[in-house]
């Protein structure tokens, strides 16, 4: 391997005689993403997320929509729900005593904490997938919700959904946004015009109005959540897009690509839209925790994901009412969704400083 | 942006020195008494041709003031607008004779004003959910009410000024009890004729009641301040009434905690336990019934097997132990029991039987039952029985539902429409008799029969009930009816009948007293 460089007419060579490699845009940008700690960290953190997501029926956890009764509301631990539940029952009776101003317990109570312990090590039960389990073994990492469902399973099952149409609701977004914006500064005039009234009358729309609409019209499935939330979202890319564009057809490369022969989709397509792609993408990494939130403030209004499906949204919604008393159930779901969003934010951060066409070749 | 700020400041201190100057002249007089509490909800309406929950009502007893009125603590008829009352040999001509009271606006209140509210409130063109209260009991009201008849000929007829009439189809023994309901007010037709629609503004407001309306600001507050022109003033003790319509529980139980709130009726389910354990908590048995409704006119819920197989795949013992944990009790028929009424057993929950009914009905493990919805209105705790019902029908009878919430007025719309398949519900008796909730909710022309359950037999039953004297005979009626309708129809599903939750200090408002009706008069309260 020492002597490989090959020399041959097309070669560059630098001021020192050396062969200098061309790379592509990819290239350079990928090793400039790479010298970047927290973009990496976030680049890491969403492989981690969405191995996750993707492997959710094969790893080791409960079903997110299996209710156990007598297992709500309790804390994350690692030790068995019966023994939690058995001392929660117990403090709940002894709370009940003082309250009525007695400090020994009666018969009644008593035997009534004889028979959950005795339970405990016997009860069984049929779950919905058909398997037999002593229920009370079960171990819950990040406790359970309000019906006794594991929460480190519904925060999974919920990332599913929350990742899908956060990524899937931004790249359709910027998608219709980006050939739109372009073409309509690039081609300008009665184009233009027309698309940029569009935008106008769209925006002037209340949009949540529009979802809600399109939702009550086409029915409440996950994937018309999706395509509603796209199809209203695209307006201000493809604003941001044309201005770009605009300010950017008269550059002297674009002379040079049109002067030899370059038709007007190449250069929208290769010149324009790649000079651009720093806006996009920065845009685009916006737009995923927006889309999230947005999922979850229309799961409220019980236009979003339906039971027994979660998403984060649901999930921290259903944590706010437990908040006082039950905080994990809103601090994990939080801890999830942030940790995540924050991620998005690194990475796009980093993707913007990487891609930007002016630093090319530079480190 | 400096000269911006300081002119700001300048403001505010000027805003300071003036708001402590008032209060220093305002000091000498006692502060008036105010009770605030959270009525759950935006009320529909002031009108009461236009309302039919229960937070309506509690605004209804402050503003208005009917022929007789709740006794505070055992909720029996006490003379209200009547000062006093007759009934003939037949038990079918009731006569009142009415005090000379005014409307908060000084307008006398005559026994003609009582008959043209109530046929206002008969008339077709309005269409009251609850016409068919008085329609059920008052001669000529239904056709009337059913544009069949004329008004001349309902049989209500002002005497004189102040002696009103009104003659009953059969001698309904619960007709007194029934005229403390907002289906038989009194309204300031004088206003609704100069208004129109807009007589429930603030500011074109005019009641009779113990309050009057002093703001209305929707999704914030109503305010309601003692009305010095009520006949029975003196014993009105709280000067100022503000209902809040805060419909997140969380909300509502810190503002009860931190004092904003004087009167609480839920608070969030993770913290039910912990506030059972409050010293403010009061409970008691209740005349309400938790249920589900089918939409009868639609199939598969139009076959009786379909509806006893989805409400015999739900152990209601268990939810109401480890689900809503509110201390309620199991329903398997709809009259929550009363003294010489104990409570129907219709049915029992049995998961092999409702297979096998879900079998005879053409869906044999579940296979080819349509996609299901359960409607709901928003609310935490229907949400979470929506969901155990949910995986309770998926695990018994392998049946896909889905639940969807709608906001209050939607849901109603919807359910008054049958625009749903299975819709929760729950109901209040209006008055002390299995009536309210057998007629009301299951006679096949009642307006809340959503569910359009139509039996004639059924019918009949009731019909004939309607014409009995009180006593067992007819009680024995009406728990014939109730047994046909939920052993053989399942006319719709019961979960359970609720005990009532109430937060409030007792030891500093006086003359709250807990009832079956859940329903706690304006008059008669103070502070200690």
């Amino acid at each position: 391997m020492s002597d490989t460089i090959i020399k041959n007419k097309d070669t560059v060579l630098n001021e020192f005689d050396q062969p200098v490699k061309g790379v592509s845009l990819m290239q350079d940008a990928w090793r400039r993403l790479k010298k970047n700690k927290m973009a990496m960290f976030g680049l890491v953190t969403l492989i981690f997320y969405t191995i996750i997501s993707l492997s959710a029926p094969l790893l080791p956890i409960h079903s997110y929509k299996q209710q156990v009764l007598g297992h709500q509301f309790l804390k994350p631990s690692l030790r068995p729900a019966g023994e939690l539940m058995y001392e929660r029952q117990d403090k709940l009776i002894r709370g009940m005593a003082a309250k009525e101003g007695r400090t020994e317990l009666n018969e009644a109570e008593i035997k009534k904490l004889a028979d959950l312990k005795a339970s405990i090590t016997t009860e069984k039960k049929v779950l919905l997938n058909g398997e037999e389990v002593l229920v009370h073994e079960r171990v819950y990492p990040l406790g359970t919700d309000s019906l006794g469902r594991d929460l480190l399973a519904r925060i999974i099952y919920g990332g599913q959904v929350s990742i899908l149409i956060g990524l899937l609701g931004a790249i359709t977004s910027v998608l219709i946004g980006v050939v739109l914006g372009a073409l309509s500064g690039y081609i300008g005039g009665t184009f233009d015009s027309l698309m940029m009234h569009f935008v106008d009358i769209m925006y002037s729309l209340p949009y949540m109005l529009l979802v809600i609409i399109f939702m009550a019209v086409f029915g409440r499935a996950i994937q018309n959540l999706f395509f509603a939330l796209a199809i209203v979202s695209w307006l201000t890319v493809a604003r941001v897009v044309r201005g770009q564009i605009i300010s950017l057809k008269n550059s002297e490369y674009v002379e040079a690509a049109r002067s030899s022969g370059a038709g007007t989709g190449r250069i929208v397509f290769r010149h324009l839209i790649p000079n651009t792609a720093g806006v996009i993408i920065v845009y685009t990494t916006l737009r995923v925790p927006s889309f999230i939130m947005l999922e979850a403030f229309l799961s409220f209004l019980g236009l979003g994901v339906q039971a027994p499906f979660a998403s984060w949204g649901v999930l921290i919604q259903d944590g706010v009412y437990a908040m006082t008393t039950y905080p994990w159930l809103l601090w994990f779901p939080a801890a999830a969704m942030t940790l995540f969003l924050f991620s998005m934010n690194f990475l796009g951060d980093g993707l913007r400083d990487a891609m930007d066409p002016q630093s090319k070749n530079k480190l | 942006m400096k000269k911006l700020l300081i002119t700001l400041l300048m403001i505010t201190v000027a805003f300071a020195v003036f708001a402590g100057g008032g209060k220093e002249e305002a000091a000498p007089t006692a502060d008036p008494v105010v009770f605030s509490f959270n009525n759950g909800t935006e009320i529909q309406s002031l009108d009461p041709g236009n309302i039919e929950g229960v937070p309506e009502h509690r605004i209804y007893m402050a503003l208005f003031e009917g022929l007789v009125s709740y006794d505070p603590a055992t909720l029996d008829p006490i003379p209200g607008l009547a000062k006093s009352w007759s009934v003939s040999d037949d038990g079918l001509t009731w006569t009142f004779k009415l005090r000379k009271t005014n409307w908060s606006d000084g307008t006398p209140i005559t026994a003609q004003t009582v008959v043209d509210s109530w046929l206002r409130f008969l008339s077709p063109e309005l269409a009251a959910v609850y016409a068919y209260l008085p329609g059920m009991i008052i001669k000529g009201a239904d056709a009337y009410n059913s544009g069949k008849g004329s008004a001349d000929d309902v049989g209500i007829r002002a005497l004189d000024d102040y002696t009103f009439q009104f003659e009953l189809t059969g001698p309904a023994p619960y007709a007194l009890g029934m005229l403390t309901h907002y289906a038989f007010a009194v309204v300031p037709m004088h206003v609704i004729e100069k208004y129109g629609d807009k007589w429930t503004m603030p500011e074109n407001f005019v009641g009779n009641g113990p309050y009057t309306l002093t703001s209305w600001d929707p999704q914030e507050k109503i305010v309601m301040d003692k009305n010095p022109g009520y006949w029975d003033a003196d014993n009105v003790k709280i000067d100022t009434i503000v209902a809040y319509p805060i419909e997140d529980e969380n909300t509502s139980l810190n503002m009860y905690k931190q004092g904003d709130l004087d009167w609480v009726m839920t608070v969030p389910d993770a913290q039910l336990d912990s506030m059972k354990l409050d010293p403010t908590y009061v409970t008691n048995a209740t005349f309400i019934t938790y249920y589900y409704q089918f939409n009868t006119t639609k199939a598969p819920y139009d076959n009786a097997d379909v509806r006893k197989a989805l409400s015999m795949a739900i152990d209601r013992q268990e939810l109401v132990d480890k689900v809503t944990r509110g201390g309620q009790f199991p329903a398997y028929g709809l009259t929550p029991p009363l003294a010489n009424y104990p409570k129907v057993v219709a049915f029992k929950e049995d998961f092999d039987a409702a297979r096998a009914l879900l079998a005879k009905a053409g869906f044999p493990n579940g296979e080819g039952f349509p996609k299901a919805t359960i409607l709901y209105n928003t609310s935490e705790g229907h949400k979470k029985i929506a969901e155990y019902v949910q995986q309770k029908w998926k695990e018994v009878l392998n049946i896909d539902v889905t639940i969807e919430n709608q906001e209050w007025a939607t849901y109603l719309d919807n359910k008054q429409n049958q625009n749903f398949d299975i819709a929760r519900a729950g109901w209040q008796g209006d008055y002390v008799d299995p009536n309210t909730f057998l007629t009301d909710l299951l006679y096949s022309t009642a307006g809340n029969n959503d569910g359009r359950y139509n039996n004639p037999k059924y019918d009949a039953l009731l019909d004939k009930a309607a014409t009995m004297p009180e006593g067992k005979a007819r009680y024995d009626v009406l728990r014939q009816a109730e047994e046909l309708a939920f052993s053989e129809d399942m006319a719709l599903m019961p979960f359970y009948y609720y005990s009532t939750a109430n937060w409030i200090d007792t030891n500093v408002w006086g003359g709250w007293t807990p009832t079956i009706l859940d329903v706690h008069p304006w008059k008669g309260m103070f502070k200690k």
